[in-house]
C-alpha cells in the first residue's frame, strides 16, 4: 500500500469502529489537509483550525502543567469536534453529533492517532 | 500600570514570532507547530504569540497572528479589543506585498485602530525600503519604518511608537 492508501484506510477503520463519526481530517501540525472525508470546500479551514486548536492545547497544557496533551475537546449543543495529536508532524481531528459516545472515539481515535504518528 | 493590548499581525515570515521573543524573551508563549511547505523556515505559529510588557505606563498585551490566510479566522479573534495593530512585512518578498495589503485593508475595515507598518529583513538582498512600502499600500510615509525584529532595542523603538499612536487616540 501507498502511504496515501494507509491514511485512507486509517480514517476508514476509525469510520468503521465509530460509526456515528462525521468526519474525519488527517492534516499536517501547520494545519494543511492531508487526507480526510470532510467537504472539499470547508477542508482547508477546518485543517487549519484543527491545528490551531491543538497549538493552542498544547500551550495551555504546558502552562498549566497539565502533562503531555491528549487531545482537545470543542463541544457545542449539538456536536463535538476532537483534535488529536499524532506526532510533532500531524493532528487526527474528528467531527461527531452530540449523543457520541466520547469514551470509545477517544479509545479508537487515539489508537488511529497512535498509528498516524509512524506513517506521517 | 492600565492595560493596553497590540496585535501583531503580517504574512508568514516577516518575523512576527521573532518580534515577540525579542521584546519577551523566554517569557514569550508561541505555538509553533513544524512546516511542511518550502517556507525557508522551520516552525510557524499556528495560533498565535502571546506575551506582557511595560511601555512607559502601561502594561502592554502583544498578540501575534498566525501569517498564513488559512489562519485569518485568528486575526479576528485576535483583533477584538487591539488598540494598536503593527503590520510586518519581509522587505526582501514582495511576493507578498499584495497579501500584506489585502490584510491591513482587512483588519482596519473591521477594527480601524491605529496602525504601524513593519519592513523586516532589509539587511537582504534587493528589499523593498520602507518609503517603497508605504507608496504600496498607500500610507503616509511615516507610518511605514524599517526595523531588525531580532534586535530588542529596534523592537522596542517600533512598539513604543505604536502604543503612543495607539494612547493619543483612545485618550482623545
Amino acid at each position: 500500500m501507498t502511504r496515501q492508501e494507509e491514511l485512507l484506510a486509517l480514517i476508514r477503520n476509525l469510520r468503521t469502529a465509530v460509526p456515528e463519526v462525521s468526519g474525519v481530517m488527517v492534516a499536517s501540525a501547520d494545519g494543511l489537509p492531508i487526507v480526510h472525508d470532510f467537504p472539499e470546500a470547508e477542508a482547508p479551514r477546518i485543517a487549519a483550525m484543527a491545528a490551531t486548536s491543538l497549538g493552542l492545547g498544547k500551550r495551555i497544557a504546558t502552562t498549566l502543567r497539565l502533562g503531555e496533551l491528549q487531545e482537545t475537546v470543542i463541544r457545542g449543543q449539538s456536536g463535538y469536534f476532537v483534535v488529536y495529536e499524532a506526532g510533532e508532524k500531524g493532528v487526527l481531528a474528528v467531527a461527531l453529533p452530540g449523543g457520541a459516545n466520547l469514551g470509545l472515539v477517544h479509545f479508537e481515535a487515539r489508537e488511529a492517532a497512535r498509528r498516524l504518528r509512524e506513517l506521517l | 500600570m492600565e492595560p493596553l493590548k497590540i496585535l501583531v499581525a503580517g504574512p508568514v515570515g516577516a518575523g512576527k514570532t521573532a518580534f515577540a521573543r525579542s521584546l519577551l524573551g523566554e517569557e514569550a508563549l508561541t505555538t509553533e507547530a513544524k512546516v511542511s511547505e518550502a517556507l525557508g523556515k522551520e516552525t510557524t505559529t499556528v495560533a498565535m504569540d502571546f506575551g506582557v510588557l511595560p511601555v512607559g505606563p502601561y502594561r502592554v498585551h502583544l498578540f501575534g497572528a498566525p501569517g498564513q490566510a488559512r489562519f485569518d479566522f485568528m486575526w479576528d479573534v485576535l483583533a477584538e479589543g487591539a488598540l494598536g495593530l503593527l503590520l510586518l512585512l519581509a522587505g526582501d518578498k514582495p511576493e507578498h506585498l499584495p497579501e500584506a495589503r489585502h490584510l491591513l485593508d482587512y483588519l482596519l475595515s473591521r477594527h480601524p485602530i491605529p496602525h504601524l507598518v513593519g519592513v523586516t529583513r532589509l539587511d537582504l538582498g534587493r528589499a523593498w525600503e520602507p518609503e517603497e512600502v508605504a507608496l504600496y499600500l498607500r500610507l503616509p510615509r511615516e507610518r511605514v519604518v524599517g526595523l531588525d525584529a531580532r534586535r530588542r532595542e529596534e523592537a522596542f523603538r517600533v512598539l513604543t511608537q505604536l502604543v503612543e499612536m495607539a494612547v493619543e487616540v483612545h485618550d482623545a
